[in-house]
């Protein structure tokens, strides 16, 4: 890991170089990492350190590893290449004193006049110059399809109507790239071309070239990220080791599901950046994915302390108030970011999601279809509409809903799981194993799904219970919150005649519940058969044992216990004195 | 119903359409002339007007024809005016270059438009009235563009120059000069048009039902007719409509891509619009008819694409996603079609596409998901997955009686059945009993094969009620078929002491026959004609496109041509398409009901009846059965050489058909011929050949494997391998009787009987030959019955001279049988046979009557001669050759014995032979069986478990070698003759006397056969009426 020194350093150039060029977003996340290294206290008010100071508190409660373990075990080992360090990152300040074409041309780019911006630099040949060319012309076509998506929109849906600048600045990099005379910028503009025309292993290849060259550019970055959808497509990339690495590998880590992988690098990452509130969200997100609500809702509490005005993210804050039923804390958070900014698909889901808590479903569907409105590709809206439909008894259209997010990403594992819920709602469960086989193929640790996919199995209709227990047994073995799955299976052995298997099963039960004190009729159920097991199976202690405890217990189970406890005794008195 | 409300349908204005209003405006001026301007005659306005009309209407691709298209086509109308109409439809829209000219040009549009009072028509002047097709469609094109606003018009000005540019600087899809300019990426102008289809959806009300019960049926005839029915929304298409594209896949490939021109439109998507969604719709279900139709040859890349396109412009439209599904469910792609059928259901509830009246009980927010279910029953079934079938098929019973959709159900114990008698299983327990049984309340202790019959008596009631032709039709024909293989036994059947009485009825079969035939000439009125219409469209639009040969033709002879062509080939039929193929069908079913009975002329004659009749309508797979029941025919009847020229020109006709009848039935002669010219290994590799297209999962492709084993046996038998042989007899006997095959069994109880025969042990043999012989004669096996006979006959022959006239009276009980409908190897055999009868015969002298010994003899060796039958004719010529050496007609002898010398060798040395035939069929298999036949060396190392082990010697007590075996067996048959020539002639009192082959059949016979004449009168007036039908339709 390259110093914090250097780091800032190399963002502090970074962000010039990214805002010169009128790549915001990136600018913006270099920013925001700037921002997140500890500070040099000598050079800074004392207030914005006590802010900082009391933030890391509360953070420190969950904090798992300690900092200082966390950077140090994962950058054993490895060399950190210092390529593009400073001397090569002034290089990226070319000119120093633009040219007045090039001025007027990022003015009208910043006024989001792009066309004009383009026409400006038309003769311009300087390499920034030239981004800043095509780069406009990318987003005029950009804004022109957007455009057309609406004037277009058929009967039959959206078409896709396609970015018309492409052909051309494609012809126009790719000379550019040919003569070897392209920068890393206009790289990433040039993947960009590619990977809307459909090309993505030249994209793929064309923004490693990029990021190799000029790493700092994180949009760079996440485009490549996109284009890795498999751990496999993400191991063949050949990347330097650079420190801005780590961040692809943890974003990358985190698309693919590899939750634990992605939170270790984060929490390596957060060794320098340690009041990055991105990497803060980013641990949020692994975490909330992990099911850790607790934690979760104690970082976000501390980002929006630190950044009120956040909207990024914070629809999965509001997953987890939702989850934990806070009404008032959902509504505070709904009130504040749609003061913020009511038209960001975010505002609209947490809105959503307010009303679904109260039980308003009509209401939230049309939040979330407005979210929609705004970004028709906005994965979890339209899961969580199905949601809303399926508690509106609309399973057609839960099903188309959750249709839609499973058709943007395959691999959201909850929209195959409503899709599994909805179908097993309308009694087709043997249609819904498929849904709920295709959501456990992608989220195999999660015991709800096995859990689903097994009572699926056990309905009466199919009464599969082979497949069910074996469900159960998977459930079990991952982390079964509920303890559904341990009953469930002592039950389902039982009801086949296998008493063995049963009392294993509700003995572990019983000792789960134990441990985690519970009682309740499972209890019941669990001490009732294994006091009749151990008697049938003459081990009158152990039996004993049990019927004491159900003793415990008032009505109908208090008299059977009685009764078999008098006949353990007899029992036993037959055993040691034969007559 | 969706997650997302559709916005409001509306009409877009395309290039195209404009260009149409640019003609109409041409066709209805608003002058006073009665034949306006460029018209030279009444005949070339309508000629245009007809055009027109076309044009609004055709469905033949999803994309509307660019300026070239359409030009080329108004060449062909306009031949005469020189052109006039396509230049001044140039002019016209190369002359619009701003919004104004089209709004100017909308404006004159609307002045050709009668009033809406024009009743009172002054005869001199055209107007276009405005409730015609044409006044519609302009009225619509009005409306749209008045309801346009601005980006709309100029995004129609610009796509109307890149329409325009197009056709003007040819097409060249990368090298646009000027992109900024062409605006037109992806306009998406289809759109529903309730307007037309309101009246769609009410004469396809009923009709959907039916359809639906298609789906039910499609993979369910197996071998028969995987792709014998289309799916729904295709009732519209014509049969004659297939006239076009039968026999030549060639065509069907070019027609498909012709149409939607992907050549053209890969890669780029400008400037391609979609028709009107009801276009769109018929273009897909036209499609998905061509997919069922020639299954696995239908080109699947290249509809793919054309499908993805769709998709990009026209996200909404989910059918395609059922297209999609057929096309990789007949590629045998499992997860495709899973994942896309799946999908389909997801985004349209089973609504779409499907014009469904909404259920009775009004409440259609469930959509109709048990069609889904019923879909992936078939899936799971047609690609092999008969238990998950059952369980899908199971759920879709639930599903449907609980949303109470009566039809879905009706369809789905349709499907349920189909399921059950295709596939052979064993025990019910282990997929019924398991879950909720469809037929639970009947009792487990049914078999399945009586679970079939509840079923099938159970969906025909429900079908009749619900008043579903279709499905009542094919369900007689299901019972038809049921009938023909299965034994029926009480329902309720108490104890051991139950009757058992195993029977089979023709009579039923055959009344189940004509049941379904009547049914089906109800049949008349169901038929979309909106989808048919635009068939029809289309197929005139086509017609005009043909390259005329020449233009010596005048103007008005063309048109006549024309007009003559399209009534011949896309009058849209009376009888759905599907109608035709059910009729088809069952006359397979009687060609193998025939076959079963044994009346080979029979069987033969239904056979060509579909083959001429139906095999246009039918999907491949049918016509390919037709064609090899026919071939086989052949091959028995008048031997391999035929069969084998008859073949090759099937093989050509059906090569798109992969994994087809064809395949199967060539590897069939093959083993059969090479088995009679004693290439055992070859028949060994051919038998082995076969097993390996059957499926490997247990209960799937029954029929054939047991033929395998069958086979196997009967190789090994040859072989002289007779334990083996009969060890894998007896399993085969447990595996029918496992799999309730009683039918099946009578042929492997014959299978014994001959092992033990051909092993010596006649008295072991007699038993099974019996049994084979009840087991034919209470399935009504007559020609199987017959053979038994034979083989009962041979059995008491060669327990020694006594008992050659009780072989002799049993020979002739079934001599009218064996003569008449016996193929040549029967017939021969039986022929020899009586000529051993009579020679062992010791009352019987040769001298006295020669001719009743010489005459069957030769005629055997005749017909084994052109059946290659180098083994029997050996054995024929051998005793020829005594017989006249006796008679001392020593030329003879010569001849005879000389002739048995050449087919002794040929035997002995198979590998020597000329293996013209197998090579000539054989290069065409080395494509898809790997390496061709081993040479002689070769297969020596290839273990078949046919090496003549020293063992069997010992385990026989007789030599093992084939030859030596043969010669002991000649020597043998040797002595029994100078035994009986030497003993003195007796008299032959007792002796019948040969009976003639046309003799009157036995009386249990003429019973038969008056059920067949009154089948073949029902068959040949149905076939007459059903071929009128189409020939009318034509």
């Amino acid at each position: 890991m390259a110093s914090k020194e250097t780091c800032r350093t190399e963002l502090r150039a970074a962000v010039r170089h990214l805002s010169e060029r009128g790549l915001s977003s990136a600018a913006k996340w270099a920013a925001e990492q700037l921002m997140g290294i500890e500070q040099d206290p000598s050079k800074h008010t004392p207030s914005h350190t006590r802010f900082q100071r009391g933030s890391s508190s509360i953070r420190r409660r969950f904090r798992t590893a300690t900092p200082a373990e966390a950077s140090g075990t994962p950058s054993a080992g490895v060399s950190y290449v210092m390529t593009p360090s400073l001397v090569v990152a002034e290089e990226y300040d070319y000119d120093l004193m633009d040219s007045d074409f090039y001025l007027l041309a990022k003015s009208y780019f910043d006024c989001r006049e792009y066309r004009r911006a383009a026409h400006v630099l038309r003769d311009q040949t300087s390499k920034k110059a030239m981004f800043l060319r095509f780069y406009a012309l990318y987003l005029a076509g950009e804004k022109r399809r957007e455009e057309e998506m609406i004037e277009l929109e058929g009967p039959l849906g959206k078409s896709d109507s396609a970015n018309r600048e492409l052909l051309s600045l494609e012809r126009e990099l790719s000379t550019l790239r040919k003569n070897g005379t392209i920068d890393p910028f206009g790289l990433y503009v040039y993947g960009l071309v590619l990977k809307e025309k459909g090309s993505e292993n030249l994209a793929r290849s064309v923004f490693v070239e990029s990021v190799n060259s000029y790493p700092w550019n994180w949009s760079a970055w996440s485009e490549l990220q996109t284009l890795c959808t498999t751990i496999e497509a993400l191991n063949s990339l050949n990347l330097n080791n650079h420190w801005m690495k780590d961040f692809f590998l943890a974003s990358a880590y985190q698309e693919l599901r590899m939750h634990n992988e992605s939170l270790a690098k984060y929490e390596y990452l957060q060794g320098t950046f340690i009041f990055s509130n991105c990497i803060q969200a980013q641990i949020a997100k692994a975490q909330y994915n992990l099911r850790e609500f607790e934690q979760v809702e104690v970082i976000f509490e501390e980002l929006l302390r630190n950044d009120p005005y956040r909207i990024e993210d914070m629809d999965m804050y509001s997953n987890v108030l939702y989850a934990k039923e806070c009404f008032s804390a959902l509504s505070y958070l709904a009130h504040r970011v749609f003061l913020t900014d009511k038209y960001r698909p975010e505002s609209c889901c947490i809105i959503g999601n307010y009303y679904s808590l109260k039980g308003q479903h009509e209401k939230s569907v049309m939040y979330f279809r407005r979210a929609l409105k705004l970004n028709k590709n906005y994965l979890s809206a339209w899961t969580l509409m199905g949601h809303e439909y399926v508690e509106m008894k609309n399973t057609s259209a839960a099903v188309d809903a959750y249709r839609r997010a499973v058709d943007i990403n395959p691999c959201d594992y909850r929209a195959w799981y409503g899709l599994g819920q909805a179908y097993e709602m309308m009694g087709m469960p043997y249609y819904a194993l498929h849904y709920f086989k295709k959501s456990v193929f992608l989220q195999p640790n999660d015991s709800r799904l096995w859990i689903a996919m097994a009572q699926c199995y056990e309905t009466e209709q199919l009464h599969m219970l082979e497949e069910a227990i074996k469900c159960y047994k998977q459930a079990a073995n991952c982390n079964d919150r509920e303890a559904i799955a341990l009953h469930q299976l002592a039950k389902l052995h039982s009801e086949l005649g296998r008493t063995e298997e049963a009392a294993f099963y509700y003995k572990k039960d019983l000792e789960r519940m134990e441990a985690e004190e519970r009682e309740g009729p499972n209890m019941v159920e669990a001490l009732m058969f294994l006091a009749q097991h151990c008697k049938t199976h003459k081990k009158f202690n152990e039996a004993e044992v049990y019927c004491t405890r159900l003793l415990d217990y008032t009505g109908p189970e208090k008299e059977t216990a009685k009764s078999l406890l008098r006949g353990i005794r007899y029992a036993r008195d037959v055993e040691h004195f034969p007559p | 119903m969706t997650a997302v409300p559709k916005p409001p349908s509306s009409f877009a204005v395309t290039p195209h359409k404009l260009s149409i209003c640019i003609l109409v405006q041409v066709y209805a001026p608003p002058s006073q002339i009665s034949i306006p301007f460029p018209f030279s005659s009444v005949s070339q306005h309508n000629c245009l007007g007809i055009f027109l009309i076309s044009l609004t209407k055709e469905c033949g691709g999803i994309f509307e024809p660019t300026l070239d298209e359409l030009i080329t086509q108004l060449k062909e109308i306009d031949g005469l005016l020189n052109h006039w109409l396509s230049d001044h439809l140039m002019g016209r829209l190369s002359s619009l270059a701003s919004p104004d000219d089209l709004f100017n040009l909308f404006t004159d549009l609307r002045g050709i438009l009668g009033g809406s009072d024009s009743n009172v028509m002054d005869d001199d002047q055209i107007m276009l009235d405005p409730n015609s097709i044409i006044g519609m469609f302009v009225r619509r094109c009005l409306l749209t563009f008045n309801q346009m606003s601005f980006e709309g018009i100029c995004h129609l000005l610009t796509s109307i120059g890149a329409y325009c540019k197009d056709s003007f600087s040819g097409y060249q899809p990368y090298e646009l000069p000027h992109l900024d300019e062409s605006t037109s990426y992806s306009n998406v102008p289809s759109e529903y048009e309730n307007m037309e289809m309101e009246n769609f959806y009410e004469k396809s009300g009923e009709d959907f039902e039916e359809r639906k019960m298609e789906i039910g049926r499609t993979p369910f005839y197996g071998h028969a007719s995987k792709t014998f029915s289309e799916f729904s929304d295709d009732s519209g298409i014509s049969p004659s409509h297939r006239l076009e594209h039968i026999d030549k896949n060639a065509e069907a490939k070019s027609c498909l891509l012709s149409s939607s021109d992907m050549s053209r439109d890969i890669g780029s998507v400008s400037g391609t619009f979609l028709h009107t969604n009801w276009q769109v719709q018929g273009y897909l279900s036209e499609q998905a008819d061509v997919i069922e139709k020639y299954g696995s040859s239908f080109p699947l890349d290249a509809f793919e694409s054309i499908l993805k396109k769709l998709q990009q412009l026209a996200p909404e439209l989910h059918r395609v996603h059922y297209l999609r599904y057929l096309n990789n469910l007949y590629h045998d792609d499992y997860p495709g079609a899973l994942e896309n059928l799946h999908r389909y259901f997801d985004y349209s509830a089973g609504t779409e596409g499907v014009e469904c009246v909404p259920p009775p009980s009004g409440c259609s927010s469930f959509g109709r998901y048990e069609i889904a279910l019923l879909c992936l029953g078939m899936m799971q079934f047609h690609l092999g997955h008969p238990k998950e079938a059952l369980e899908v098929l199971t759920e879709a019973v639930r599903v449907s009686q609980q949303y109470s959709d009566d039809t879905c159900l009706a369809y789905t114990l349709a499907a349920i059945s189909n399921l059950l008698s295709e596939v052979g299983i064993s025990k019910t327990s282990g997929i019924i009993g398991s879950s909720y049984s469809p037929v639970a309340g009947m009792g487990t202790s049914l078999s399945v094969q009586q679970q079939l019959y509840v079923l099938l008596r159970r969906s025909l009631k429900r079908a009749e009620s619900l008043k579903l032709k279709r499905l009542v039709a094919s369900i007689h024909l299901e019972i038809a078929k049921y009938d023909i293989t299965h034994v029926q036994r009480p329902l309720l059947s108490f104890g051991p002491k139950a009757s058992m009485k195993l029977r089979t009825y023709p009579a039923n079969i055959y009344k189940e026959l004509w049941l379904s035939s009547r049914l089906i000439n109800d049949f008349g009125d169901e038929s979309s004609v909106l989808t048919a219409d635009g068939a029809f469209c289309t197929k005139w639009l086509k017609s005009l496109k043909k390259p005329l040969d020449s233009l010596i033709f005048s103007q008005e002879n063309e048109s006549r041509r024309n007009s003559s062509s399209f009534q011949f080939s896309a009058q849209p039929s009376s009888i759905p398409g599907s109608v035709v193929q059910l009729l088809g069908s069952s006359y397979l079913v009687r060609a193998s009901s025939w076959e079963m009975y044994g009346s080979a002329p029979l069987a033969r004659i239904n056979a060509l009846t579909f083959a001429t009749c139906f095999a246009d309508s039918s999907s491949l797979s049918d016509a390919a059965l037709a064609y090899s029941k026919l071939i086989q025919h052949l091959a028995v009847y008048k031997g391999y050489q035929d069969a084998f020229a008859a073949l090759r020109i099937a093989e050509a006709k059906f090569a798109c058909v992969s994994k087809s009848r064809i395949m199967l039935l060539k590897l069939q002669l093959l083993h059969e011929c090479a088995l009679h010219r004693g290439h055992l290994k070859l028949a060994q590799q051919f038998s082995d050949e076969l097993g390996v297209l059957a499926s490997s999962v247990t209960g799937v492709d029954m029929e054939l494997k047991t033929e395998t084993s069958l086979r196997h046996a009967r190789t090994l038998l040859a072989a002289n391998q007779y334990s083996q042989a009969a060890a894998v007899a007896h399993t085969l006997f447990c595996t029918c009787y496992k799999f309730n095959m009683q039918v099946k069994n009578a042929t492997v109880l014959l299978l014994l009987a001959e092992i033990h025969k051909r092993s010596g042990n006649a008295v072991l043999g007699i038993p099974y030959a019996l049994a084979s012989l009840s087991y034919c004669q209470s399935f009504n096996l007559d020609l199987l019955k017959a053979s038994a006979t034979l083989v009962l006959a041979e059995l008491w022959l060669s327990l020694g001279p006594n008992h050659a006239k009780k072989a002799l009276a049993l020979l002739h009980s079934c001599f009218p049988m064996l003569l008449g409908h016996g193929g040549l190897e029967l017939r021969s055999r039986a022929l020899i046979m009586e000529a051993k009868c009579y020679l062992a015969d010791p009352d019987f002298s040769v001298s006295d009557n020669p001719e009743m010994v010489l005459e069957p003899l030769t005629q055997a060796s005749e017909e084994l001669q052109l059946l290659e039958y180098h083994e029997l004719a050996s054995e024929a010529f051998y005793l020829l050759a005594i017989v006249h050496d006796k008679l001392r007609r020593f030329d003879d002898r010569e001849e005879a014995a000389s002739s048995f010398r050449k087919h002794i060798t040929a035997f002995e040395n198979p590998e020597g032979m000329d293996d013209s035939l197998f090579t000539a069929v054989g290069a065409a298999e080395t494509a898809d069986l790997g390496p061709a036949w081993p040479t002689a060396g070769a297969a020596e190392t290839a273990d078949l478990g046919l090496a003549w082990p020293k063992t069997t010697e010992e385990h026989h007590g007789r030599p093992a070698r084939p030859t030596a075996s043969r010669e002991c067996e000649h020597r043998r048959s040797a002595a029994t003759l100078s035994h009986q020539i030497s003993s003195p002639p007796g008299s032959n009192s007792d002796f019948l006397g040969p009976p003639q082959v046309t003799s009157s059949p036995t009386a249990k016979h003429a019973i038969h056969s008056g059920v067949n004449v009154h089948g073949s009168i029902y068959a040949s007036a149905d076939g007459i009426y059903e071929s009128c039908n189409v020939v009318l339709a034509c």
